[in-house]
């Protein structure tokens, strides 16, 4: 084993060759990209991470609005069912008035019909018993009459003659 | 032992098969690392994510060593370290060329009948790694120069300077003898375990060998790339 000083000057020159033709051809552009990536990644992960937070905050907003939207929509709902209440019982209370009121209309109509009517009977009733009355009187008279005639008659025609 | 094909060049010696070791290394790596990372995306795809790990897992290494921010400057350092000794380790276990010199080839200094190896690990060389030892050692102490003078002598003319002193000598010398060691043991292990007694006696020792010398392959480039930047580390200013 000997020292040969061509060979170890040799050694370090190509050590030394490779070593530059490595970084100017393939180390310098692959750690270029490896920087590039590591900083790629670490750019998309704080992007990620913002919009994570983003999101989180938008969809508390949309929770909120959520429960807002459904808190009116039961309160108009309590709402309209109050009214309706309201407003079924007044209709019913109309209907009810007015029902009771066409009642007592009919009612006194009634007693008034009623009442037009007796009047009307007994006026009938009157007329006709007068009738009856005179004609019954009117036939007695006749038949004593016509004798007390017959027999004036008679007499004057007796007396007369 | 085999001899290694040299040449002698401008007063120095090169070794033929550590330089192609070396070369082919070098080439894997880079081809590896650049078709994988080929049609770039970020999400990542295919072989892409390999490399990822890769650099995740050096990555891992530096901010062991250093401060979040001086981490990501030696991530390259390491991924060059680590991806190299890692495949220069893998690569002698699984192909070795050796071959036996009929005649003597005295311009590569092959002697006659020579086993000669043209393919192993470079790691199982140590000129590489103590190369390489040498080499951080040396840049850990422009660091400590750069990161305050005062400091950096400060350190030696404490009581225990001298110790310090030894330190910088023997902590290049272990850095790189400590890759060299568990290599090329592993790689004599199997060349023996190949080339000497019966396939069926050493059949199965060799291939639990081997799978031992990919687990220590793996660890050993681990360790060499965290002792280099623990070195670097430790030259700067607290």
């Amino acid at each position: 084993m000997s020292f040969t000083w061509g060979t170890m000057l040799f050694q370090v020159v190509a050590i030394l060759i490779l070593m530059f033709l490595l970084k100017r051809y393939a180390l310098g552009p692959v750690m270029k990209v490896m920087n590039e990536r590591s900083e790629h990644i670490e750019q998309q992960i704080t992007t990620a991470e913002q919009n994570r937070a983003e999101a989180e905050k938008l969809v508390a907003e949309q929770k909120e609005a959520l429960s807002q939207a459904r808190q009116e929509a039961k309160d108009l709902l309590e709402r309209a069912r109050a009214q309706k209440e309201r407003e079924a019982e007044e209709i019913i209370r109309d209907a009810r008035e007015r029902a009771e009121r066409l009642i007592s209309e009919a009612k006194s109509e009634i007693i008034s019909e009623k009442e037009q009517a007796i009047q009307e009977l007994r006026d009938e009733v009157g007329t006709l018993s007068v009738m009856l009355a005179s004609k019954m009187i009117e036939k007695e008279i006749k038949a004593k009459d016509q004798s007390a005639l017959v027999k004036k008659y008679l007499n004057q025609v007796g007396e007369l003659q | 032992m085999e001899s290694t094909p040299k040449v002698e060049f401008l007063n120095m010696t090169f070794d033929l098969t550590i330089i192609i070791g070396t070369t082919v290394t070098c080439l894997i790596v880079f081809l590896i690392s650049v078709l994988a990372t080929r049609g770039l995306s970020r999400v990542p795809r295919g072989l892409q994510n390999l490399v990822e790990m890769a650099i995740d897992f050096v990555r891992g290494i530096t901010r062991m060593t250093y401060d979040n921010k001086t981490a990501d400057k030696y991530v390259v350092f390491s991924y060059t370290l680590f991806m190299f000794i890692l495949v220069a380790n893998q690569l002698g276990i699984f192909l070795m060329v050796t071959m036996h010199a009929d005649q003597p080839f005295p311009a590569l200094g092959i002697a006659e009948d020579d086993h000669v190896a043209w393919f192993k690990s470079p790691t199982a060389d140590l000129s590489v790694t103590l190369a390489m030892a040498v080499a951080v050692a040396l840049y850990t102490h422009i660091v400590g120069i750069r990161s305050g003078m005062k400091n950096y002598l400060g350190h030696y003319l404490t009581p225990l300077g001298p110790i310090h002193l030894i330190e910088e000598f023997s902590k290049p010398l272990t850095h790189g003898m400590r890759l060299w060691a568990n290599i090329f043991a592993g790689e004599i292990l199997i060349t023996i375990m190949i080339t000497e007694g019966s396939p069926l006696i050493t059949g199965a020792p060799v291939i639990v060998w081997m799978g031992f010398s990919l687990f220590v392959g793996a660890i050993q480039a681990y360790i060499f790339t965290v002792l280099a930047n623990v070195y670097i580390s430790q030259k700067m200013a607290h």
